[in-house]
């Protein structure tokens, strides 16, 4: 990994440094990369127990603080003289609105509450998704990158994260703005690594046993975990950058279709069926169509916006945390796939 | 046109709001919610015009005249209570109240207020128990119910609830007397009660922890339950299990002649016939007719998804529609007083019986309740 220059941080080796989601796949790992970069105080906040055993040598160096962010005393103790927040911890996987908003925008309010009654907040770093962004505007091929739009009525998605994702970076926002809580978001493109073997649903969506190929030529906007972190760590201690919004995706990323081959190859073989871009958009406009019409016999979780958001042939640029963060690959693409290939394969083989 | 106020703006809201929006004649006034945020999370994506964190403040200013009230279960009894008291109908999300006593409470405020009241029992309104109801209207059954058995499964694999629970020491589910039980078996106990025709049945329940929860770390929750619930000439087992599979929401009936299979998940109704036939054509004809009565359903099914009329919440929907019937038209709830009093004290005797013995000590039963006519 490449050393972090302190000497532009925001923050200091033995300020308190707070890690929300610290037992999560990106949480689990930026823990290991602060103590890695030396910091002494790192604060796991975990509704489950947590062994700081797992982050290796720098265990000693880390607190752990069990509760839930929906708790205003928990978040009043995790946040405590916290000067760098990382707020990984969301509401994913949830299908319905309330959950989700619950678990991700009355959490993350009541963690800004906590931060702004403490004082000693010197950043805030909210971890977002390329899921925000609408694309709609966006003709094809065009790049996706900061400047985009996020998605204006992200109820209509059909996508509960995507809501609930939105109204959170909306309130980080409005505490910026209103409050003056020095913040910024990071939004990872899609995170991939050992651990997490699933296949995105940009490359396409297994159903009742076919899986349907709907990336063709798309590039996936893929980051590799240990990639990702170096990305959110950076934002949490570049001085300079608050306010800002930044989007991590890696250099010489795939094309859902080279993904796919390299998947079956290397992981294992399965049928897929290829469907068209066009064929794509009017399967989703005709979902959307029906939903309407049944007064949501089907849910209207594939819909024009999710078609553009997820399926449509796009670019994404990382030009933006290279320039302002000083943030390089650590690891290299063809790398980070080989690593996650060979996890998937051995998960496979211990199943 | 009726307007209705939901409190209490969680995932089951959510349900209510979208069979309220395909209801003619009612509009949602109000969402109110004790954390602001989540009400306004509800009026945004419902066009609710109002949004309040207090109920008497939210009773006050948006006049509802239905009130839906799907907050945790412990606060149902004085929601519902001081919505009454302003004149309200009400409809309590299961479970309808923490015990009997809360129960007989609000249905006597209801009656000398002349307001209805029904119990979130919406299962009971599906379309394949409303096929069932209409079948033992016309005598299917051949005379008043002998046997039933009420099965209701929860996976505790699933994500999103369970883990909630499991992963949460002070989730609002473990502070409810039946914790667990107490959130989920309404809907499988109430199925029986429809059948019942005394008020104080003999209960006998056994429970205890399965071996994956206490692995796990849980010895306080009941996830496998067994109730034996029998009175003068009619008997009835009710089964919750997060273990066995397939995992089981079905009710069976039957009656002197005749019986009836209903499963819920497969939305599919079966007719036993009581006939026997002779000789080897009792191996063949009865498994004809019942793969023919599959097809049945199967078509039925089709026709009602054409229609539009399969949603996931069909029984919300209906029983929120006859609820609202019965206060244009006032005419008698869709569920009786009788049988929401019942449910509850079925459930608070389960309650008291497995109070009484650690959740996974040997099988002992314990000595069987009477509940107390009243």
């Amino acid at each position: 990994m490449a050393q972090i220059d302190l000497r532009s941080s925001t923050v200091g080796l033995d300020d308190v440094i707070l890690v929300t989601g610290a037992g999560g796949f990106i949480g689990s790992r930026l823990v290991a990369r602060l103590l890695e970069a030396g910091f002494r105080q790192v604060r796991c906040l975990g509704r489950q127990p947590l062994d700081a055993k797992r982050f290796g040598a720098g265990a000693g160096r880390v607190e752990i603080v069990r509760g839930n962010l929906l708790s205003r005393d928990d978040c009043a103790a995790a946040a405590k003289d916290a000067a760098v927040i990382f707020h990984l911890a969301a509401g994913r996987g949830e299908k319905s609105f309330p959950d989700a908003f619950l678990n991700s925008v009355v959490t993350t309010r009541n963690l800004l509450d906590a931060a702004v009654a403490h004082g000693a907040l010197r950043r805030f770093v909210n971890v977002s998704s390329f899921a925000v962004y609408s694309n709609v505007g966006n003709r094809r091929r065009r790049v996706l990158d900061e400047s985009c739009p996020v998605e204006p009525r992200p109820d209509l998605r059909g996508e509960a994260y995507c809501f609930a994702k939105v109204k959170q970076d909306e309130i980080v926002a409005e505490y910026g703005r209103d409050r003056g809580l020095p913040y910024v978001i990071v939004r990872p493109g899609y995170v991939y690594g050992p651990g997490r073997d699933g296949i995105t649903g940009r490359v396409g969506l297994n159903t009742f046993g076919i899986f349907m190929h709907l990336g063709g030529s798309n590039t996936i906007p893929f980051t590799f975990v240990d990639n990702c972190v170096e990305a959110i760590l950076r934002a949490g201690i570049t001085k300079g950058v608050d306010g800002h919004i930044f989007n991590v995706v890696d250099d010489e990323l795939p094309s859902s279709r080279r993904f796919l081959r390299e998947y079956k190859r290397q992981v294992r073989p399965f049928r897929s069926i290829y469907v068209p871009h066009a064929a794509s958009y009017v399967l989703c406009r005709l979902w959307e169509w029906y939903s309407e019409r049944s007064q949501g016999q089907l849910p209207p979780v594939f819909n024009r916006r999710s078609w553009h958001a997820y399926w449509k042939r796009t670019r994404y640029s990382n030009a933006k945390i290279k320039e302002l963060l000083g943030w390089t690959q650590p690891v290299a693409t063809a790398d980070g796939f080989d690593r996650y290939f060979r996890s998937c394969r051995e998960k496979r083989a211990h199943a | 046109m009726l307007r209705t106020a939901i409190v209490g703006c969680g995932k089951i809201a959510d349900a209510h709001a979208a069979q309220l929006r395909r209801i003619a004649g009612c509009e949602i006034v109000a969402a109110c919610d004790r954390e602001p945020l989540m009400a306004s999370q509800l009026a945004a994506r419902f066009d609710v015009p109002q949004q309040f964190t207090d109920v008497g403040h939210m009773l006050a200013k948006a006049k509802p005249d239905v009130v839906h009230i799907t907050t945790p279960p412990a606060t149902h009894f004085p929601i519902a209570r001081q919505c009454l008291q302003a004149g309200c109908h009400v409809y309590v999300e299961k479970p309808f109240t923490l015990d009997t006593k809360e129960a007989e409470s609000l249905l006597a405020l209801a009656s000398a207020r002349g307001l209805k009241v029904t119990a979130g029992h919406d299962d009971q309104f599906s379309h394949v128990a409303r096929r069932m109801r209409a079948l033992v209207r016309m005598g299917y059954l051949g005379g008043p119910a002998v046997h039933m058995e009420s099965y209701y499964c929860y996976d505790l694999t699933d994500a999103g609830y369970a883990r909630a629970l499991l992963g949460d020491k002070e989730h609002w589910v473990r502070r409810l007397p039946g914790k667990l039980l107490h959130n989920i078996i309404s809907h499988g106990i109430a199925r029986i009660v429809e059948f019942l025709e005394t008020d104080a049945p003999h209960v006998l329940a056994y429970g205890y922890s399965s071996a994956n929860l206490r692995r796990l770390g849980e010895t306080g929750l009941v996830d496998e339950l067994r109730v034996l619930i029998a009175e003068e000439g009619r008997t009835a087992y009710f089964t919750f299990s997060s273990q066995m599979r397939p995992g089981l929401h079905q009710f069976r009936v039957f009656g002197p002649k005749n019986a009836l299979v209903l499963d819920q998940d497969e939305e599919t109704l079966i007719k036993l016939s009581g006939e026997r036939l002779k000789s080897y054509a009792g191996k063949f004809v009865p498994p004809i007719r019942t793969a023919w009565q599959h097809v049945g359903n199967v078509a039925t099914n089709a026709r009602t998804f054409l229609a539009s009329d399969f949603h996931m919440k069909s029984g919300m929907h209906h029983l929120i529609q006859s609820l609202y019937r019965s206060i244009t038209d006032d005419t008698p709830p869709p569920i009786s007083h009788r049988e929401i009093l019942l449910t509850a004290r079925i459930m608070e005797s389960v309650f008291e019986q497995l109070d009484r013995r650690s959740p996974h000590a040997d099988v002992e039963f314990a000595a069987p309740g009477r509940l107390a006519a009243r």
